[in-house]
């Protein structure tokens, strides 16, 4: 019986060995590409890097795999220790081989630095990586456009590889320009001629500055047919160019406008309409911002789920705050001062001081963490280096919104038309009954309101903390005087105005000297027509 | 209530509101030693300024814990200039000549510098400046605390230019308008130029303090990038909200540190506060202390504002610290021992004692006053953005090199 048993045993351990063997000089392999990973001078772990990419591409190593520790390289999660390599994590600690659960204990270490050099043939590598191991995946087109910058040092084999997966077909066409500037140096003119055509027909500056580089070379240009295809594939390009210049322009343009203008529509409101000079808007703006952090801090810890759509459940929330603080502010101070404007605009400037202090004490003076939904982050790259970003994007279509709600309101509801009254004749509106005391409230409420549901848009675009508000008093005042004290129509024309000259001149001589001259060309044009761009008649 | 009762109303608030920070300011006033504080706690600076305050009175609590300096209790005057230039100078005058204090500690840009430059001169005060700064000035009544370019910014160009930075051969430079910046892109400018660089290899911008839409700049930036002639740099030398700010379109625009590093000269752990620094890892800074910083000195550093804020309920993070705070607390101190050394507070004694004063700072460096001028060798550091909303240190350097306030570049 014994006898057995032991030989059993024996045989077993046999065949565990037999099949172990083989697996421990893989694992040894994979060790030893790794271990140059973990530390040491940048070029050595770029050289690693590489290796690592043509074990994938020889098959020696699995893409996901190298994935992982690349990632954790980049994460300085990577640890080399006695025993193995690891990837510590918040959890625990596993070999970066075998997977296997790791001493917790044995590596506390951080990784070694990624530097500069490092991490550009890290971000290469996780890209290409990502598309082999998980093709058509989430991360695909991030993957792609990491690429497409690297397009100088991507291996061309594993990217090929990457465009015959059949998951990676929407991204084919853009691998296909990734390879094309390998192309370039190929010595077949004809294949030379092709990526030419395919790097003309992706208009980038980047592509631009490659063809350049390639027309500097005499030995290329020698041939006719190689030189005409670069002439014209940096003509075309460059035509492009010009294109997503302009409408870069536009587009920063629009964006500017639309900050200019929800920062001003609330005081076209309150300046514009009812006369009064209120130095506080900027505070009020703050506010908005501010009650639109505490929707987000009281979201995270009552319905996270909603979280992300904080911008837009938090719209009530700094109408309400803004204009609750507007109406006390009318209620308690400024009533009593209409037919005095010079003290008005003592008064609400120490109301601002106040406001500003106010939170300075009770939220301290930091800049607020907004967490930025994942919509508003980043941008889209629509052609020829014309990048859209979301958050922009957010703003003009918010003003767009909001100027349509405000010419609502004004002209389509009895409120709309109590204001517009008591605006053109406040006497004879009250002869007619219209409370113009209550009118004058109201106003003020909406108007503070739409200045907290500025600051409630600018959130995403701008710091975030008590002073903010200091920043938009003069441009508000600015586009509302310029645009004609009393018409929403012409403040939004005046913000258009300003925005489009400003981002016009920045290019050319500088932000400062926009500045100045965005600013003598109202005073030239405030000369002229000093009722602003439209006026609106009426009796005060 | 009518408007008059209304507004007698509001004055006794406010005054009542005022009287005790007058009262605590002034009333141990009978034999103490006076420090100054000149930093903002409204405007622009306030967020980064308002902190300053804090960590000086934190450092003359630990004096005072340790029976003072000469036996006498050190106080501390605060103010607030309110991010407004002239009126530094105004209220530094008010401390020196009114308050009669012994030393002043303040200001952050340049400009406020420059405007409490005179004041101190004429009425031979001292003045402990804690920022990293342009140089090209040498006054005997002021003690310049933090470095010079010579030992912050051009190492962290040699750093970049470097092979390990990723050979940086075209540099954007992008500043807020005024003193400070003009005069660090001047001094960069000359040293490119030393190394051979033509003027084709960088350009300058400057915005108007305060300035925040950076979109229209973003894109010249990524247009300059795209230009021939090797891996640019963006040399960024805004301040306040511009910081933020311009790093939020950098962000959203797509532009990571390998595609264009930032070497943030005036970004600090607490212009990241508010920031997902996750899409920003990578980006440099360089000043003479990180808060990363390996010592020991630092740890109870740290421990001792986590506690002092915590316990007087400020409203500052209780984890950042940053190289400003950290000079002035080195400043307090060094001033502390030249008292000591020269048994007197006065200006012109406490500058003879201060030659050859050394401290051990939370920076893990044992600072050193020079003894030709009124600098202060400080080690240096280049920090790297990480994920954390702080920075990694990138490189340090190996001793304290001996500040040269004049550059031969300038």
């Amino acid at each position: 019986m014994m006898g057995w048993r032991r030989r059993l045993a024996a045989g077993a351990l046999f065949l565990l060995t037999l099949a172990a063997t083989p697996v421990l000089a893989d694992d040894r392999a994979l060790s030893e590409l790794l271990a140059p990973l973990c530390a040491g001078a940048s070029a050595e772990r770029v050289a690693a890097v590489d290796r690592l990419l043509d074990a994938v591409e020889t098959g020696a190593a699995e893409p996901a795999w190298a994935l992982r520790a690349l990632e954790a390289v980049g994460g300085r999660r990577l640890v080399c220790a006695e025993g193995g390599v690891f990837i510590t994590s918040g959890t625990g600690v596993i070999d970066a081989v075998t997977s296997a659960p790791g001493l917790a204990d044995a590596v506390k270490a951080q990784g070694a630095f990624v530097d500069l050099r490092l991490r550009p043939y890290l971000d290469m590598g996780s890209a290409v990586l990502r598309l082999l191991a998980s093709p058509g995946g989430p991360a695909s087109g991030a993957a792609l456009g990491e690429l497409q910058k690297r397009a100088k040092i991507v291996p061309p084999g594993l990217i090929e590889r990457a465009a015959a997966e059949p998951a990676n077909a929407a991204l084919a066409p853009g691998l296909r320009d990734v390879m094309a500037v390998a192309a370039l140096n190929d010595p077949d003119p004809a294949l030379r001629i092709a990526a030419i055509g395919r790097l003309a027909e992706a208009p980038s500056e980047r592509n631009r500055t490659l063809l350049r580089d390639l027309s500097g070379d005499a030995a290329l240009t020698s041939d006719p047919v190689v030189a005409a295809a670069l002439a014209d594939g940096i003509t075309r390009i460059e035509r492009w160019l010009t294109l997503g210049q302009v409408a870069a322009s536009v587009y920063s343009g629009l964006s500017y406008a639309s900050i200019l203008f929800v920062a001003a529509l609330g005081l076209a409101v309150i300046f514009g309409l009812m006369g009064v000079i209120n130095l506080a808007q900027g505070e009020l703006i703050m506010i908005g911002a501010y009650a639109t952090f505490l929707v987000q801090e009281a979201l995270k810890s009552v319905l996270p789920g909603l979280v992300d759509y904080y911008l837009l459940l938090a719209i009530p929330f700094a109408f309400a705050a803004s204009g609750a603080v507007g109406i006390a502010m009318e209620v308690t101070v400024i009533r009593h001062l209409y037919r005095r404007p010079l003290m008005t605009l003592l008064a609400t400037w120490a109301i601002s001081l106040l406001l500003i202090n106010l939170v300075r004490v009770t939220f301290g003076t930091q800049n607020l963490q907004f967490n930025v939904p994942p919509f508003l982050n980043g941008g889209t790259h629509v052609f020829a280096d014309f990048i859209v970003t979301w958050n922009r994007l957010f703003a003009i279509g918010f003003a767009l919104a909001v100027l349509a709600a405000a010419l609502v309101v004004l002209r389509r509801t009895s409120l709309g038309m109590y204001i517009r009254a008591v605006t053109e004749n406040r006497d004879m509106a009250g002869c007619v009954g219209v409370s113009a005391r209550r009118i004058d409230l109201t106003a003020f409420g909406i108007g503070s309101g739409l200045a907290g549901v500025a600051g409630l848009a600018l959130s995403p675009i701008y710091t975030v903390n008590p002073a903010m508000g200091v920043n938009f008093i003069v441009d508000a005042f600015m586009v509302v005087v310029l645009g004609g004290v009393g018409s929403i129509a012409g403040t939004a024309a005046a913000a258009l105005g300003v925005g489009m000259i400003n981002v016009t001149i920045e290019p050319m001589f500088g932000a400062v000297a926009a500045k100045v001259i965005v600013l003598l060309l109202i005073i030239v044009f405030i000369q002229f027509r000093p009722e602003g761009l439209f006026a609106v008649k009426g009796r005060r | 209530m009518d408007r008059r009762d209304f507004l007698k109303n509001s004055a006794a608030l406010g005054a009542a509101l005022a009287a005790p920070a007058i009262i605590t300011s002034r009333a141990k006033a009978a034999d103490s030693l006076k420090l100054g504080c000149l930093f903002s706690s409204s405007g622009t600076m306030a967020n980064i300024e308002g902190r300053m305050n804090a960590v000086v009175q934190m450092a003359a609590a630990e004096l005072n814990a340790k029976g003072g300096v000469l036996g006498k209790q050190v106080e501390v005057l605060v103010t607030d200039p309110s991010s407004d230039w002239p009126l530094y100078a105004q209220l530094g005058r008010q401390l020196l000549l009114q308050d009669k204090c012994s030393a002043l500690f303040g200001c952050w840009t340049s400009v406020s510098r420059k405007s409490v430059l005179p004041v101190v001169e004429q009425n031979n005060g001292l003045l402990y400046y804690p920022l990293h700064f342009e140089g090209e000035e040498n006054s005997k009544n002021v003690v310049y605390l933090n470095s010079p370019p010579a030992s912050s910014v051009l190492p962290a160009l040699d750093y970049l230019m470097g092979p390990e930075g990723g050979d940086a051969k075209r540099f954007y430079m992008l500043g807020s308008d005024y003193v400070w910046p003009r005069t660090i892109n001047k001094i960069c400018k000359g040293y490119w130029q030393s190394k051979g660089f033509s003027e084709s290899a960088w350009r300058e911008q400057y915005v108007p303090l305060g300035f925040s839409n950076f979109q229209t700049i973003v894109n010249d930036i990524r247009k300059f990038a795209s230009e021939p002639g090797g891996q640019p740099i963006i040399v960024l030398t805004t301040v306040g909200s511009s910081i933020p700010d311009f790093f939020k379109e950098i962000i959203n625009q797509g532009i990571g540190a390998t595609d264009i590093p930032v070497l943030g000269l005036d970004v600090l752990e607490a212009d990241l506060e508010g920031l997902d620094t996750a899409p920003m890892v990578g980006h440099l800074n360089c000043w003479a202390y990180l808060q990363n910083a390996v010592a020991p000195a630092n740890d109870a550093f740290k421990a001792n504002w986590k506690g002092f804020v915590e316990k007087s309920n400020l409203a500052y993070s209780p984890t950042t610290v940053i190289d400003p705070m950290v000079s002035a607390y080195d400043g307090v101190h060094m001033w502390a021992k030249a008292v000591e050394k020269a048994g007197m507070a006065d200006p012109d004694a406490v500058r003879a004692a201060s030659a050859g004063i050394s401290f051990d700072c939370p920076s893990g460096y044992t600072i050193k006053m020079t003894g030709e001028n009124n600098y202060v060798s400080r080690g240096v550091f280049i920090g790297s953005v990480n994920d954390k909303q702080a920075f990694d240190i990138l490189w340090q350097s190996k001793d304290t090199p001996t500040p040269v306030p004049f550059s031969p570049y300038a």
